[in-house]
């Protein structure tokens, strides 16, 4: 192997495959071959038998179908919110300074840790786990979307300004389409964390969604259910991932990405 | 045109300052094509951006046609050493920014367009985004961006500086045959004293720092210029004369530092 020397497209998709495939395996051989107690860790026939249940008996489609809708909604309120915030922040000092130290110290905030004062506040409803996810997501779109804006390269900066653009002609025609390519990977990252903050809203009071099965299963001591809840959400996580990507590309053909 | 001129970068913790540009006085004529040149860290490109506007003078003014220059604007249009085509525009939109900024009609623009797009002989490129271009494609789509703009004077910043030898004696050319056509009046910074002598009908030396003018040459060559006479007895002569007065500069510049 030399150090960054290309392969074949087909090398890699064979590869990416044989480590799933290697995975299962070993996962295979530990539970079918009595290494594992069934107790703790079910085998990977097991985990598709009960997941092939769950959504024949146990309507476990309708727990997917409410947890994509949690996620996509306090997504879209953060992004809603956040882009915007983000780009002027990026764009005129007095806001970032106005802003800039709240959100860096909002950013640590745990989520999680707001779940019982948002059950308190917000009940234990829809608009509870929404604002999980929007409080996990929105501060981390505004920095990291400022941070993209300000870093626009200056010399389009001045040209743009040589030829006449004043304030709002260089940031609605330079500073946000300069940095829109990266401002829609920050927000393919952050989708994927609000993926965690979701689960985790649905760990604790919740009647439905996937991490609610998780949690009954647990209770059950089901753990092919729990791997399937797991799997199933990385499917989605991945679907979702190349969605973004296939979207991106698509949107600004001229980008480099 | 330009009147006591200067600029001092202030030093850094204890540093000392810069002394990029010592007061400078120069008067440029309508449609007069002067080329600045001078070994690196001269100031030529301070006192281009100076006069575009990109920078704040520490004294003296600059007056355009007997108005003072206060910031960045279409009236001083500017070609960058980097490329500084905006990547998600194609090269038609690219053209057409300045005069989109201006708020001219569409179809003006497009007309516009056309006509330079055929000018720098990229008919077929028009909707190529600028990552497909090569460097001295990209160059010549940013001239006519700033000279589509109708600028009273443009200014060149070692424009040719990153491309290859062939295409810069090119670009030379398809950039004098714009000039004898249209007679603007352009001010050009370069290192190269072959390329000084060429385009100008007068070239201007620098001194190294602290940057002031050295020397004032009329080259009377007369035109339409073929790049054959850069091998002639006058250019050869002018060439001589110059390249004395800049090593001199240089010798001094590379003994101080």
């Amino acid at each position: 192997m030399k150090p960054l020397a290309p392969i074949s497209n087909t090398a890699r998709i064979a590869l990416g495959v044989l480590f799933f495939v290697l995975f299962f395996a070993a996962w295979g051989y530990a539970t079918l071959g009595g290494y594992v107690s069934k107790t703790f860790l079910a085998s990977p026939l097991t985990m598709v038998e009960e997941g092939w249940l769950l959504i024949t008996r146990h309507g476990f489609h309708a727990d997917i179908g409410v947890t994509i809708w949690r996620v996509v909604g306090g997504f879209a309120l953060a992004a809603l919110v956040a882009v915007p915030v983000g780009i002027l922040m990026g764009a005129y000092k007095p806001i970032e300074a106005f802003l800039e130290p709240f959100v860096s110290f909002a950013r640590y905030l745990p989520a999680s840790a707001f779940i019982p004062l948002l059950i308190l506040w917000a009940g234990l409803g829809e608009l509870q786990k929404l604002l999980v996810i929007f409080i996990g997501s929105v501060f981390q779109i505004v920095l990291m979307v400022g941070v993209t804006v300000s870093g626009v390269r200056r010399d389009l900066i001045e040209a743009a300004l040589t030829l006449g653009a004043r304030g709002r002609g260089i940031l609605v025609r330079v500073l946000v389409p300069a940095s829109a390519p990266d401002i829609a990977e920050i927000l393919r990252l952050v989708l994927g964390w609000a993926w965690t903050y979701v689960i985790v809203a649905e760990l604790i009071g919740s009647s439905s969604g996937i991490g609610h099965m998780i949690i009954d299963s647990q209770a059950l001591l089901a753990t092919g259910q729990i791997i399937f809840g797991i799997i199933v959400i990385g499917i989605i996580g991945l679907i979702s991932d190349f969605a973004f990507k296939w979207t991106n590309r698509r949107l600004f053909p001229w980008s480099l990405a | 045109m330009i009147e006591n001129l200067s600029r001092i970068f202030p030093g850094r913790g204890r540093g000392a300052a810069t002394r990029a540009l010592e007061p400078t006085n120069l008067a440029i004529a309508i449609n007069d094509f002067v080329t600045i040149v001078g070994p690196s860290g001269c100031g030529k490109s301070t006192l281009l951006r100076l006069i575009a506007g990109l920078d704040r003078p520490t004294t003296g003014r600059i007056l355009l046609s007997g108005t003072p220059v206060a910031a960045p604007g279409p009236d001083r249009g500017m070609v960058f050493q980097s490329y500084t085509l905006f990547p998600w525009l194609t090269v038609a939109d690219n053209i057409a920014f300045g005069l989109r900024e201006k708020g001219v009609p569409a179809q003006r623009r497009r007309q516009v367009v056309r006509e330079w797009i055929e000018r720098i002989g990229l008919a077929g490129f028009a909707a190529h985004y600028p990552k497909e271009l090569s460097g001295g494609m990209q160059q010549r789509t940013a001239i006519a961006r700033a000279l589509a703009n109708e600028p009273a004077i443009l200014l060149l910043d070692e424009p040719f500086g990153a491309l290859d030898n062939q295409t810069r004696a090119l670009m030379q050319e398809l950039l004098l045959g714009i000039w004898e056509r249209e007679r603007k009046t352009v001010l050009f910074v370069t290192h190269d004293i072959e390329e000084a002598i060429f385009l100008a009908s007068r070239v201007v030396v620098m001194t190294a720092r602290p940057g002031r003018i050295k020397a004032d040459v009329r080259i009377e060559l007369p035109h339409p210029r073929h790049y054959t006479i850069k091998t002639g007895r006058e250019f050869s002569a002018l060439k001589a004369r110059l390249t004395e007065e800049i090593r001199s500069e240089a010798i001094l510049a590379a003994a101080s530092q």
